[in-house]
């Protein structure tokens, strides 16, 4: 029992510091890893009726119905037709599983944190779900955090 | 003790259980003997057992709270049992004080089961109440004496040819020897004609268990049958370390045996007889029936059950994928075939006993209902009684937990505003006494539970007024028929009853009730004629799980219409046939009579290139009171789906309500969305 948890944890810690990245619209965003389940592509959407514009439906993983959003439509910006590298990002929210469309994948970096910057302080509410920004040597990676990109959507549920 | 010791938890989970089951029957009997008026010996026993038990196993548990109350109850019936003539002068206060006992109880046991750090609750006025009724009583009788705390600890057993002397001793740090030793007690009974130990009566006091951990618990006994008989009981409880048998009053150790035994998360069950063992409190031999009826139930924890019922659900579908596998297509497998039908015989018997598994009666919801009649009777001055018929009627566990609270504001609602009082009652020439019922009945893959009153009845024409005054008219007042008028009473933000009272009205109607019903499938309709009396009618699916249904498609999208719902389809041969408003919306003759058509891809915005009603396909449905035709692209068959909620993500959405009940998934893989009937014709 208790190896198992140091096990655990010690592969908690292995992902501690590395991030997916992906694209959406041409800017490059990081998911700490620890929170990404999984990436599958996007096909057999099923389309839900009467649900809000960002979410394009639900999906069958392996027996279990998971919504699916759109990430640029929930940005705000326009919708692109999905192509091959098009995904969806499998994350684990507030004990719930939520499909996230993204433009494709890019990689997994480690970050230490000395090269993690605090978000840009602006009074403007999109980026307030920004966690930390990274600064790669050529490229710029905001990192998002995802319970706070979801928190209209998450804070409604009621549990029943 | 405050908090609950993890390591208890699957005792605990068993002790509610078991409590949970004892105050229910503890309920039972009070209400039959309170309108009967008087209390058999065998009530008295059974109350006696009933308190017993749960004093012992609370105390077990360290819920002094719950020890102590059922302690004092036991001390009313303790002095009753003994002057069985005094209950007349108490019964009213008695009954009442000790339903009021009940109730806490459990509110307790269901705050147990609810909260994760229990706090425990003292009833101190309660116990007080029930010591000065338990005086009270005693007062008035001269013959008995009351002696609770003996201690006789050399108790006079017979020292002939047939008694054994047993010592017995606990597990290291085991802890509670006392209350183990009293259920080993217990436990040995139905072996023995003659049972005395020392101490004797080890659960009365925890500081006997140090007693026992010292010199051991000795059993002194007579076996019915033989001593090997009651050795292998003892080696059945729990924690024991070791035993051995002194030879009758000359204390030779003949036989000595060790045994370790692992721990077992099983709980060792103290139900029945312990009356019995409380008799040998007062000293009289006492004579064990042990009736001859093994009992064949076992509980199992309800997560495991809807595991099991995940997994058969999942079989199915795994089935059907193989079953239409479009590798398949177009092969002529006659041996498959056979051998499918076989699997298929398989499955649907195990997913029939699974089912029946999850299948409770509704007797015990039944006897809430009896409850509430009697309190409230009491507390409006109103003569009522409860009529129940098919209470043995087996629903889904879910479904019965779903219904209860309905029910309860069905039946305070037929109290409080339904029921008139018995002047009232005398003047319109009925039976002082009114009548409620409540029935059950079975009708194909539903169950018809009927609540009916013979009170005032509803006034159509109030109903209209009032709902017209609160602004929840759609369309003008004369264009309502009588039965819409009846069912203005379930809308949000109608309530009958302006004035709040103790048991209804307080701002949740019967709105609340419909949502209840309809979360499960079900559906409710209203009769009612002034003067009469009122019946409602609650329409229940049998389980929820797995259902049978008419998969069709609209574009990409598959839905699933449940067959029940389905009364026939057809193709529209002409578009003729098809009479259209001025306002778009469609109308279809059928049979002499006119329903109104929806297109899915036009109420739920879904592409599809079939839009000439000439090449779809029509399917007529109906709901508890609508009828209508809806037009899909064509059908794909009938299907055995596995009904699955959407994701909670979806909760703010409020599905069910526009007309999706779930969903479910496809043989490959493909989701389709399950239709909601009642709810789609609703919201058109």
């Amino acid at each position: 029992m208790n190896e198992n948890h140091a096990t655990e944890l010690s592969a908690i810690e292995e992902l501690n510091g590395r991030y997916l990245l992906f694209n959406c619209s041409d800017m490059l965003y990081g998911v700490p890893l620890v929170l990404v389940l999984e990436i599958i592509q996007t096909k057999n959407i099923t389309y839900l009726p009467g649900v809000a514009p960002y979410i394009k439906g639900i999906i069958n993983l392996r027996g279990k119905i998971l919504p699916v959003l759109d990430i640029r439509l929930k940005f705000g910006i326009e919708e692109r037709p999905y192509d091959d590298k098009t995904c969806i990002i499998v994350s684990e929210i507030r004990d719930m599983q939520v499909g996230l469309i993204v433009d494709s994948v890019s990689e997994v970096v480690t970050v230490d944190s000395e090269n993690l910057a605090a978000p840009p302080n602006t009074k403007e509410m999109s980026a307030w779900y920004i966690d930390s920004v990274t600064n790669l040597e050529d490229r710029i990676v905001l990192n998002i955090d995802f319970e706070k990109f979801l928190k209209d959507d998450l804070d409604v549920i009621k549990v029943q | 003790m405050s908090t609950v010791d993890p390591g208890m938890e699957s005792m605990l989970e068993t002790f509610i259980h078991e409590t949970d089951t004892m105050l229910e029957q503890l309920d039972e009997i009070l209400l039959e003997s309170e309108r009967a008026r008087s209390l058999s010996e065998e009530n008295i026993n059974d109350i006696f057992r009933i308190t017993h038990t749960i004093k012992g196993s609370a105390a077990m548990m360290e819920f002094d709270g719950i020890s102590n109350l059922s302690h004092a109850i036991e001390d009313v019936f303790y002095v009753l049992r003994e002057a069985p003539d005094k209950l007349e002068i108490v019964f009213d206060s008695l009954f009442d004080l000790i339903l009021e006992s009940s109730d806490f109880l459990k509110e307790e046991i269901g705050k147990l089961q609810g909260e994760a750090d229990y706090q425990e609750k003292y009833p101190t006025i309660l116990i007080d109440k029930l010591h000065d009724q338990a005086n009270f009583l005693k007062g008035n009788t001269d013959t008995i004496v009351l002696s609770e705390t003996e201690s006789n600890v050399d108790t006079e057993v017979e020292d002939d040819e047939n008694t054994y002397r047993i010592r017995v001793f606990f597990d290291d740090g085991c802890q509670m020897e006392n209350m183990r030793a009293f259920m080993l007690l217990t436990q040995l009974q139905h072996y023995c004609d003659l049972l005395e130990s020392i101490p004797s009566h080890p659960e009365n006091d925890s500081e006997y268990s140090a007693q026992i951990i010292k010199n051991g618990f000795v059993v002194i006994c007579k076996p019915t049958n033989s001593l090997e008989e009651v050795l292998k009981t003892i080696e059945g409880v729990l924690n024991i370390k070791t035993y051995e048998v002194l030879e009758n009053s000359s204390k030779k150790e003949a036989i000595v045996e060790e045994k370790s035994k692992d721990e077992k998360s099983s709980v060792v069950s103290v139900e029945e007889n312990e009356a019995a063992a409380k008799g040998t409190v007062t000293g009289k031999p006492v004579t064990v029936k042990t009736g001859g009826v093994k009992q064949s139930l076992i509980s199992v924890n309800q997560g495991k059950l809807d595991y099991l019922m995940d997994l058969v659900g999942e079989l199915v579908t795994a089935e059907s994928m193989v079953i239409r596998n479009p590798d398949l297509n177009g092969l002529k497998l006659d041996n498959l075939t056979k051998s499918i039908r076989e699997l298929r015989k398989l499955t649907d018997e195990l997913q029939d006993i699974v089912m029946s598994i999850r299948m409770v009666p509704l007797q015990s919801t039944f006897h809430k209902m009896d409850r509430i009649v009697r309190d409230m009777s009491k507390k409006l001055g109103k003569k009522a009684e409860l009529v129940t018929e098919g209470g043995d009627t087996e629903v889904d566990k879910t479904i019965n937990d779903t219904i209860v609270d309905p029910l309860m504001h069905m039946i305070r609602n037929s109290m409080d505003h339904a029921i008139e009082s018995a002047e009232e009652r005398k003047a319109a020439g009925k039976p002082e006494v009114g009548r409620i019922s409540l029935t059950a009945k079975n009708v194909g893959g539903e169950i018809h539970i009927k609540v009916g009153d013979d009170g005032y009845g509803m006034d159509p024409q109030k109903l209209l007024s009032k709902a017209k005054k609160n602004g929840l008219l759609t369309k003008p007042e004369s264009e309502y028929t009588e039965k819409e008028a009846l069912h203005l009473i379930m809308l949000p933000g109608f309530s009958t009853n302006t004035e709040v009272t103790e048991f209804s009205g307080r701002g949740v109607g019967m709105d609340v009730v419909r949502k209840n019903i309809e979360q499960v499938g079900g559906s409710i309709s209203i009769s009612s004629t002034k003067g009469k009396g009122t019946t409602f009618t609650i329409k229940i699916p049998l389980t929820l799980a797995i259902m049978d249904g008419m998969n069709i498609s609209v574009g990409d999208t598959i839905f699933t219409i449940p067959i029940t719902s389905i009364r026939q389809s057809f193709k529209v041969t002409s578009p003729d046939q098809i009479i259209e408003n001025t306002n778009g919306t469609e109308m279809i003759m059928l049979r002499g009579e006119c329903y109104p058509v929806f297109r899915l891809h036009n109420v739920f915005g879904l592409e599809t290139e079939l839009t000439d009603i000439t090449e779809g396909i029509m399917i007529q449905v109906e709901s508890s009171n609508i009828s209508a035709c809806i037009f899909a692209d064509e059908l794909l068959g009938e299907y055995q789906v596995v009904v699955k909620s959407f994701p909670m993500f979806f909760n703010q959405y409020n599905l069910k309500e526009k007309g999706f009940s779930g969903c479910s998934i496809l043989g490959d893989g493909s989701i389709s969305l399950i239709l909601d009937i009642n709810n789609f014709l609703a919201n058109q």
